[in-house]
């Protein structure tokens, strides 16, 4: 890893880091909110039978959506929250290298004494912390909002630390996989649609398989199935899901090692 | 040690599988060139555009791998010490792209940084090719083409590479800023450096080359001393007489040879020695020898080489 090239990348990357962080923040800091002003109001117009099985939808999330922890694992789910990380698990690792490719700046960057392993390397290290950032933002902010909001006493506090690893672990692998595109690809455009067709088939593919029982069998070809903080935040983690999420990341990285050194980068077009 | 040798150095793009009907055509790049590059030389290497003169610099950096045959930077093998052979190179691409968001200080700065030596050259650098301090403060996105083409000179030569790869190097500059330039590759020479660049702009490698090398269509056409290439070359005759006309025909070298009236047109070719010793004495009223030009040369080795 070099570096000189991780303090730019965190120098260029920082202000839309910090925006993204401050959304995240807001985001978490506004679910015990909601969990608090209409949980209560929610749980009892579900249990008077008024909308009849309407509202059993979410039981099939695998948890109660109108309990603390369900609120806030409905929201690092949703797709506000996903895209928000996305920004840095897909867009800045599919930048990273097929955006400077397609500049024409990574021949002015490659032209220095940085081998292209260490290179890739440093990106990797960028998206990772990126993410890690994302999902300690969120977290934080639900922690605060639950404090504000007075429902503190119902924070799942080891559940949090569970969801935050399998969260990061879950973007972890989409940002390696991102990356992995971009050392591959010459251009920006193939890079990002692989990336981000990954990344929203296998959320569709997870909302779908879990909404409609006969597309149930396509959900672990989705990583979002390994990430379920509903059961995570009520304590029921599989353990096995990281390790899923993480194997991906690896085969991913394996691909770019491999792959990085070898190919040819030709003048840019 | 040579500052650069290829040695059957090919690259070949496309081909390789693809769907039936779909093949693609190999495009030869570069086919079996052989150069040495030696220390201390500036040598240019001279082709149109799409002859291999950038694939040949993009593989002896690294960027591209050999089809077959080999590559030495300093002596060092450009396949597997790419990381130390570009620590003592200094590399302009032709038609550099920056990071438009830092201002000129910060990527020269930002660039420099990866040498772990100071950047000895870049004061002389900026001074030489008028790159004031409150240019360099401002972003690179508001850079005209020529101040963008300076900065990626300075970037090249800041930390005083023992051999310069430039692509095109004078591409976008003014004529006073090339002349700059010039005065910059004179200095690397003089400093006992090594410059190896590209260009298509025939009267700047007559200007600055000790050496080039020229290059169609991927493969080598030749590769000479400046001053030997223009020695061999066909110099155009014309001279005003005051009498008869001597007798040349039969002269080595002499060609081409018409007159009419009072004036006497030939061509000389190589050694100008016999042509001279025959017009002594004749009754020449003027005299006019264009200079062998390194175009013409170039004109003529590239067109033996397409026949």
């Amino acid at each position: 890893m070099s570096g000189i090239l991780l303090r730019r990348m965190i120098a260029a990357w920082r202000p839309r880091l910090v925006i993204v962080c401050a959304a995240l923040a807001l985001w978490g800091f506004l679910l015990p909110g909601v969990y608090a002003t209409f949980g209560a109001d929610f749980r009892q117009l579900v249990e008077s039978g008024l909308f009849g099985d309407m509202f059993k939808v979410f039981d099939a999330f695998g948890a109660n959506v109108f309990t603390l922890s369900g609120t806030l694992a409905f929201g690092l789910v949703h797709p506000i929250a996903i895209a928000l990380v996305a920004v840095f698990a897909v867009g800045y690792p599919v930048a990273a290298v097929a955006g400077e490719r397609q500049r024409g700046t990574l021949e002015v960057l490659l032209a220095r004494p940085i081998a292209r392993r260490t290179l890739w390397l440093t990106h990797l290290v960028v998206t990772v912390g990126s993410v890690a950032a994302c999902v300690t933002a969120v977290e934080a902010g639900m922690v605060v909002g639950a404090v504000a909001f007075g429902v503190a006493a119902e924070l799942p506090v080891d559940g949090l630390t569970l969801a935050w690893l399998n969260a990061v672990v879950l973007f972890a692998a989409i940002g390696s996989l991102g990356l992995a595109a971009s050392v591959s690809s010459d251009r920006l455009g193939p890079a990002l649609g692989v990336t981000l067709a990954i990344t929203i088939a296998g959320y569709a593919v997870e909302i779908l398989g879990t909404l409609w029982p006969d597309a149930a069998w396509l959900r672990p070809a989705s990583l979002f199935f390994y990430f379920q903080p509903m059961e995570v935040l009520a304590g029921r983690a599989n353990p096995g899901d990281p390790l899923v999420l993480g194997a991906v990341a690896v085969g991913a990285a394996a691909w770019a090692w491999w792959v990085f050194p070898r190919r040819d980068l030709a003048a840019p077009s | 040690m040579s500052a650069i040798v290829t040695s059957g150095l090919t690259k070949h793009y496309g081909g390789g599988p693809h769907l039936p009907g779909r093949e693609r055509e190999v495009v030869r790049a570069l086919d079996d060139v052989s150069i040495e590059v030696r220390p201390g030389e500036v040598f240019g290497f001279l082709g149109p555009n799409g002859a291999g003169k950038t694939t040949l610099i993009r593989v002896l950096l690294g960027f591209l791998h050999p089809t077959a045959g080999s590559a030495r930077v300093l002596d060092l093998d450009v396949a597997r010490a790419g990381v130390e052979v570009r620590r003592r190179v200094g590399y302009l691409p032709g038609g550099i792209a920056l990071y438009d968001a830092l201002s000129g200080t910060e990527l020269l700065d930002f660039l420099g940084s990866f040498y772990g030596r100071p950047p000895a050259l870049r004061g002389r650098l900026v001074d030489g090719l008028e790159l004031p301090a409150r240019d360099l403060a401002r972003p690179i996105r508001d850079y005209s083409r020529g101040m963008r083409q300076k900065l990626g000179i300075v970037q090249a030569l800041q930390h005083d590479p023992e051999l310069a790869i430039l692509d095109e190097p004078s591409e976008g500059l003014d004529p006073l800023m090339q002349r700059a330039f010039y005065a910059i590759i004179d200095e690397r020479r003089a400093a006992g450096r090594t410059v190896f660049f590209s260009s298509h702009v025939l009267s700047e490698v007559e200007r600055l080359c000790d050496r080039v090398a020229i290059v169609r269509a991927g493969r080598l056409v030749a590769v000479e001393e400046i001053d030997a290439l223009l020695a061999q070359r066909r110099r155009s005759v014309e001279m005003r007489l005051a009498g008869p006309a001597p007798a040349l025909a039969g002269v080595p070298g002499v060609a081409d040879l018409v007159v009419v009236g009072d004036r006497l047109r030939c061509a000389v070719d190589g050694d100008m020695g016999p042509f001279l010793a025959a017009i002594a004495g004749a009754p020449v009223a003027d005299l006019t020898i264009e200079p062998a030009r390194l175009e013409d040369a170039f004109l003529e080795l590239y067109e033996e080489a397409g026949s």
